[in-house]
């Protein structure tokens, strides 16, 4: 550890840490562009100059290790000065397209400028022009002309996916950063670059022009892409529901993790919300098939599901758990089975073609919880079927009531027809999901959950990482989350009242599932906790 | 007249093949070294106050003493022979007429800092120079003066010759590295230095031709005649660049203690047609312009630091009275314009503003507040960038504006 | 040649040789593109977007980081340039010695503009910063050769010597 001083105060940091690092400790921002705590230091954008002792020269903060005894200022009239005319320096060429860029409200040229900014324009002189609105791919637009060369982006094509897709071509005021004419910015992690460039230069082309960022709010969650587990912010709009199409949910960041996901997330994942607001949300609790079809309320849907739970032999019910649901929804699945008697429980449905998977962040597994279903005991059990078996059991009439999750058995590995057979055969098909699929027209009885960002709850990602994630919009239409219609379930089966909230789910969870004794909301705080056993 | 050293060759036919040097003496001081140790080399280097000739002035030996002790792996030297600096061409002389001197330096230097490989960077644009000296590395190698066991010492030494591809800032010896190792000639931060990470991350002595040319020279007489020759602080000659408003341009070899005045008058016979001097750029174009009336100072790197401008390459570009200061300041603006590899953004932004507040200024269309705002975006962005270039610009911008304000100020009212 | 007359990017047997040794010849085989770049320049006239993405798989480089490297460096063509190149300095020394007229006259002699070449493709004039050898100012380079002390006569002497 080294001691020094910053400002006045001191702090003792570990070897090697920068002065941005030390500095961010002390609660002290030391403005910055180019520099990036995931990238190699750069050193380009020349902002973070700070006074070193007495050395009459600022030095840039980032490429500046400490040292024990090191007395640093970021606080002088010569370090503000140098920082005015920085800014200075960046906006000179900068088009200075506020009103129009999408950036605006969330641009560290703005930010910055703010606080340190000369306020006395003095360019008169026709600007450098450069290309403007070119797709880099299928996710990021260039604006060269709002560019400020700090380089974050071509160094994470360098040194994150080592993809390498991107450059800065030809020098002086004329650079320009780019692709290699032809080429295209695809690779699966790409639109990072738009989260952690600092100004209007690359701009997401999901999201631009749909919803000002001044009119977002923001919730902590974990992206449901896989079994990483990334950790997110939804970033979403209630207040302008106008705007957007009157989608909710606007986009996905990448929320800092050091040990699941840093301050990456891949496309796939940043991209895979759209389901939350799409027309094929189940709206309403339904019976009846086909042309039969009625919506009618969660009154009505749980004495006509408990009394078909009641009717038939445990042995002649099959569950399909799915590992989309979250570890509350398990708890009260697997006390609601275990209550029941059921024998034949599975959650794993093979996808139709496996899931590709890096050494960076992308799993193969496309779930968030599989960790989870099987902790918490929802894989086939002794003398019970797999999820193919009870497919085939019901196509034999063996079973007759099958209850599904989520699951799109027809997007399985599994023949379409052999599918087909089985939910055509059965005698009670109940589906429990927040989108309409291939199989959910066939259910006797839909149960409506609520997505991901509508509610609370918890994932248990591939490492054992128990990760909360938060409501961030109200369930759409009368959908409710899965512990919740579980918790109803159980309560007119007798299980006692049902729980009042996802927290109290996971408080009794811990209490009787070892792997997860002593864990608590508070104990998992933002970032998770890894489960010992 | 003094002695000539570096130039002594310079007019003999054949001054660049191995016979004529060896004639005259040459590796002679090769032979010397070799029977010392490395480190006694480095000291004598040292004590000869011999100074980098490119254009920073550091001593020489100081700098091979930054090398870690010991180093494991591979320690490299790069001789720097991108000479790019406006108003500098000495080291085209030496590399055509006395490549061999470049070569034996290196052989020392090389054997004095340990380097067992050495790379001549050569700006690409000079093509007669790489043959010639290409073709002396050739004979050097034919006659076991570079490769294995070099003349039976068991000194090992390849020598790697290098063309540039046209971009100044690769003169400027982390760009240089960064050109080296196929990239663009983007500078490095500092630090690391070289000397503890440069070229393919391995301890690099990054040295000027002319200085390492001087090498030889003091191993065969000795650091205390080297220093003899110059100041306090600065051994030696040096090889000034003398061109612009003289009657004979050319190279000139001088103790450092001359002054400037005797270069323009007395070497390169004064300004012709009886103009008068107007100013003079005494160390390569990025150094502070001097007036007519600032010429009396010696030309060691001391001296002209104390008359508020730098020896830098030893290129002067002497200018008479019918030069126009602005005109000059907007060629010399869109050179820095031009070069400036724009990888950080003082230098980047500002060169290529100053240039066009300085064209604009020449056409006819400048406004009263250019000039200040030219001398305050000069010095704001001074000292705040990876590398020297942009404080090189810095000195020409403001000397051209404040010595001869009532110039501009002329244009600016017309 | 294919039709539009651009010559085809494959080096020969001896080139590719040529290629493996710069490669081998450097403690870091990347330190071997500007020579290969170089050579591809020679080799094929000018530097094409193709060639750079051949360059590049020489080295397992990405195309745009060869693409950083050949817009960065002057002396690389992206254009097809003419048989010949005269660059005429105009930087400081030369600007007062005369190279604006140097300028003038060569884009009357040739009928280009600076930056541009010949119909006939015989000549590319460029104006660029100190060749550092402003003893000789005004001065231009004509391929690999320096021409000095330039005048009228001069300049239309070396037209005369291109072929």
């Amino acid at each position: 550890m080294v001691r020094l001083t910053i400002d006045g105060k001191e702090i003792e940091v570990a070897e090697g840490t920068n002065i941005i690092e030390a500095a961010r400790r002390l609660g002290i921002e030391v403005p910055h562009y180019c520099y990036h705590p995931g990238l190699s230091v750069a050193g380009q954008c020349r902002l973070c100059m700070v006074e070193l002792g007495n050395n009459p020269r600022p030095q840039i903060g980032c490429n500046t290790q400490v040292a024990e005894g090191m007395v640093v200022r970021t606080d002088t009239p010569k370090v503000l000065e140098v920082r005015q005319s920085i800014m200075e320096f960046h906006l000179i060429n900068h088009p200075l397209d506020c009103p129009v860029c999408d950036q605006a409200g969330e641009c560290w040229l703005q930010i910055y400028y703010m606080k340190h900014g000369l306020y006395e324009p003095r360019m008169v002189d026709e600007k450098v022009h450069k290309p403007k609105a070119v797709p880099l791919g299928p996710h990021v637009m260039l604006d060269a002309e709002r560019c400020i060369l700090c380089s974050r982006c071509v160094r994470f094509c360098d040194e994150v996916t080592g993809t390498g897709e991107l450059g800065i071509f030809d020098r002086g005021d004329r650079s320009e950063i780019g692709l290699f004419p032809g080429r295209e910015l695809a690779n699966p992690y790409s639109a990072n670059v738009i989260d952690i460039c600092p100004v209007g230069a690359l701009t997401d082309r999901d999201f631009r022009f749909a919803v000002r960022v001044w009119y977002l709010d923001t919730a902590k969650s974990i992206c449901p892409g896989c079994s990483r587990g990334c950790n997110i912010d939804v970033h979403y709009n209630i207040r302008r529901p106008h705007h957007n199409q009157g989608r909710r949910v606007a986009r996905l960041k990448p929320r800092f993790n050091a040990e699941v996901n840093r301050w990456w997330i891949c496309d796939a994942g940043r991209y895979g919300y759209r389901f939350v607001d799409d027309p094929s949300r189940l709206g309403a609790p339904a019976r009846g098939r086909g042309d039969a079809a009625q919506e009618v309320g969660w009154e009505e849907i749980i004495p006509l599901v408990t009394a078909q739970l009641r009717r038939y032999r445990p042995d002649e019910i099959g569950v399909v758990a799915s590992p989309k649901m979250a570890n509350e929804d398990f708890f009260l699945l697997r006390r609601l089975v275990d209550h029941l008697g059921l024998i034949h429980v599975d959650f794993r449905v093979p996808p139709r073609t496996p899931g590709d998977e890096d050494r960076i962040l992308i799993k193969a597994d496309k779930n968030p919880n599989t960790r989870g279903a099987e902790l918490i005991g929802l894989g086939p059990r002794p003398g019970g079927l797999d999820a193919r078996g009870m497919l085939r059991a019901a196509r034999d009439r063996r079973i007759k009531c099958l209850w599904v999750f989520h699951h799109d058995l027809q997007a399985s590995a599994w023949p379409a027809a052999e599918v087909g057979d089985a939910l055509r055969a059965v005698e009670c098909f109940i589906y429990q999901g927040s989108n309409s699929n291939g199989v959910s027209a066939a259910a006797h009885y839909v149960l409506p959950s609520a997505a991901w960002v509508e509610r609370d709850g918890t994932f248990t990602n591939f490492e054992g990482r128990v990760q909360r994630f938060w409501k961030a919009v109200e369930p759409l239409g009368l959908s409710l989350a899965d512990w919740e219609i579980l918790g109803r379930l159980g309560a007119a089966l007798g299980l006692g009242p049902e729980p009042a909230s996802a927290e109290a789910c996971f408080k009794a969870l811990a209490a009787s599932a070892a792997p997860f004794a002593g864990l608590s909301y508070r104990e998992l705080r933002d970032t998770g906790k890894v489960l010992s056993a | 007249m003094a002695e000539k050293i570096l130039t002594r060759n310079f007019h003999l036919p054949g001054s660049h093949t191995l016979v004529l040097y060896r004639e005259t003496g040459g590796y002679a001081g090769l032979e010397k070294a070799f029977a010392m140790k490395p480190a006694e080399i480095t000291e004598e280097v040292k004590k000869s106050n011999l100074r980098g000739l490119g254009g920073a002035g550091f001593p020489t030996g100081v700098k091979w003493g930054f090398l870690p002790q010991g180093h494991p792996g591979p320690v490299y030297l790069v001789i720097n022979a991108d000479e790019g600096e406006p108003g500098t061409f000495k080291d085209r002389y030496l590399l055509e007429r006395d490549p061999h001197a470049l070569i034996e330096g290196m052989i020392i230097s090389a054997y004095a800092i340990g380097a067992h490989l050495a790379f001549v960077y050569i700006r690409g644009e000079y093509v007669q120079p790489w043959r010639i000296f290409g073709r002396a590395v050739a004979e050097a190698y034919e006659a076991g003066l570079l490769g294995k066991n070099i003349r039976g010492s068991g000194f090992d030494l390849d020598v790697i010759v290098h063309r540039g591809a046209g971009a100044y800032i690769c003169g400027e010896e982390t760009g240089l590295i960064s050109s080296l190792e196929g990239k663009k000639g983007w500078p490095k931060l500092k630090p690391p230095f070289p000397a503890i990470r440069g070229a393919f991350g391995a301890p690099t002595i990054v040295n000027n031709v002319e200085t390492i040319c001087h090498v030889p020279h003091i191993m065969n007489r000795g650091a205390a005649w080297f220093a003899g020759l110059g100041t306090k602080s600065q051994g030696g000659t040096r090889m000034y660049s003398v061109s612009g408003h003289v009657t004979r341009p050319g190279v000139y070899e001088l103790p450092v203690s001359a002054t400037l005045r005797s270069l323009i008058y007395e070497h390169a016979g004064g300004i012709p047609g009886g103009r008068r001097l107007k100013a003079v750029v005494p160390g390569g174009s990025s150094a502070v312009l001097l007036t007519a009336d600032e010429i009396d100072v010696t030309l060691d790197v001391d001296g002209l630091k104390n008359a508020g401008t730098m020896a830098g390459s030893a290129g002067v570009i002497v200018m008479d009275e019918t030069v126009s200061i602005p005109e000059a300041l907007m060629v010399v603006a869109r050179f820095y314009a031009h070069e400036s590899c724009g990888q950080c953004t003082p230098c980047r932004e500002s060169t290529g503003w100053i240039y066009k507040m300085a064209r604009r200024i020449v056409e006819g269309k400048g406004r009263k507040e250019d000039l200040d705002t030219i001398l305050d975006v000069a010095r704001r962005g001074a000292g705040t960038t990876i590398c020297a270039f942009f404080d090189g610009a810095v000195g020409p911008y403001i000397s051209y504006i404040e010595k001869f304000r009532h110039e501009f100020e002329a244009l600016i009212r017309k | 040649m294919n039709a539009r007359g651009a010559v085809r990017v494959e080096f020969t047997p001896e080139q590719l040789a040529e290629v493996r040794r710069l490669q081998g010849l450097y403690p870091d085989r990347r330190a071997a593109l500007l020579p290969v770049l170089q050579l591809a320049q020679e080799a094929f006239g000018h530097i094409s977007l193709e060639a750079e993405e051949y360059v590049a798989g020489l080295f397992d480089l990405s195309p745009a980081h060869v693409h950083e490297v050949v817009t960065f460096y002057t002396l690389f063509f992206r254009e097809p340039k003419g048989r010949h190149v005269i660059s005429v300095c105009h930087n400081l020394t030369c600007h007062l010695l005369g190279a604006q007229q140097v300028l003038a006259h060569l884009k009357e002699r040739l009928g280009v503009e600076v930056g541009g070449t010949t119909p006939d493709g015989r000549v590319t004039l460029l104006g660029v910063e100190c060749l550092c050898a402003c003893e000789m100012a005004p001065m231009l380079q004509v391929d690999d050769r320096y021409e000095g002390n330039l005048t009228r006569e001069k300049v239309d002497w070396i037209l005369e010597g291109l072929a």
